[in-house]
């Protein structure tokens, strides 16, 4: 095998270029995605819609499932503040208050997505 | 499969499962703050497989590392996003090393953003959202990085692999 395939080789940018390009595309296609403050967040479980919250109102409340976890709006933001699932990863995600962003509990199969009241299904609940 | 090839996949599985656990306990994510983020030590054993092995023993021993890692801990949601970010990877690195152009540094830096692509992919499938896909471009600039490390790592392990004049081949 030819050693010169464990060294470093200016080929090998080409590899960067193509991720770099890559992260670029996906940034342009997602931007539309997020935004500005949001006014609402939506509460995901399994994919399906399970209430909207104003992030208006400061509250604490509980989402239940494989595992629990606790919610908090404080200050039109919301999170995770603290949860049982394994990894905490829902958790460490901190605070979210800009319209498109979310929070994932994988474990809890639970999503939490900020959107803006601009959005018609809104207006009609 | 002859003995010596049986030995050697067992070995690679095993220092794979070690690998994946160990990283557990390095809080890359509090470096940066975005789910799913890791090195992938495990990802050079995927390497050294398809270097020194075949593809074959390389996907075998892919699928029983995340299938044997899922038992340690995480269950089906983490065997499904490490087997789909897996075996992306695996494919894309395969294809990257047969166009014979590129070295570790770049087989390795494909093979991490792959791997994230996959995962980002399982993981708005099982959440039923699209909002998933945001966090891929930041997931692939952390595989830029991540990938150049495990490169590196992979460089000098397969240099002083072939420097030893070991014969790790099938």
């Amino acid at each position: 095998m030819e050693k010169d395939r464990f060294r470093f080789k200016r080929a090998d940018l080409a590899a960067y270029a193509a991720v770099l390009l890559l992260a670029a595309a996906a940034l342009a296609l997602t931007f539309g995605l997020t935004g500005r403050e949001g006014e609402f967040a939506v509460i995901y479980k399994n994919g399906e819609e399970l209430r909207r919250v104003p992030l208006s109102v400061d509250q604490t409340f509980s989402l239940q499932g494989d595992y629990s976890n606790e919610v908090t709006v404080k200050d039109g933001r919301i999170a995770v503040t603290h949860s049982t699932c394994p990894n905490q990863d829902c958790v460490r995600q901190g605070w979210l208050g800009d319209q498109g962003g979310s929070i994932i509990c994988l474990p809890n199969r639970v999503e939490i997505r900020v959107v803006s009241s601009g959005e018609a299904d809104i207006i009609i609940r | 499969m002859n003995t010596t090839l049986l030995a050697r996949s067992a070995l690679l599985t095993a220092l794979a499962l070690a690998l994946s656990y160990m990283e557990r306990f390095i809080p890359l994510d509090l470096l940066v703050p975005l789910p799913g983020v890791k090195l992938g030590l495990a990802n050079i054993v995927s390497m050294m497989a398809l270097y020194f092995l075949s593809f074959r023993q390389g996907a075998a021993i892919l699928v029983a590392r995340c299938i044997l890692g899922s038992f340690f801990g995480g269950g089906l949601t983490s065997l499904a996003m490490s087997l789909t970010g897996g075996l992306l990877a695996f494919l894309v690195m395969a294809a990257a090393k047969r166009a014979g152009c590129l070295s570790v540094y770049g087989v390795s830096v494909l093979g991490a953003a792959a791997h994230n692509l996959g995962q980002v992919a399982a993981a708005s499938v099982i959440m039923g959202s699209i909002y998933t896909f945001c966090y891929l471009p930041f997931l692939l600039l952390v595989a830029l990085m991540t990938g150049s490390l495990t490169g590196m790592l992979a460089s000098w392990l397969f240099r002083a692999l072939a420097a030893s004049g070991v014969d790790f081949g099938a």
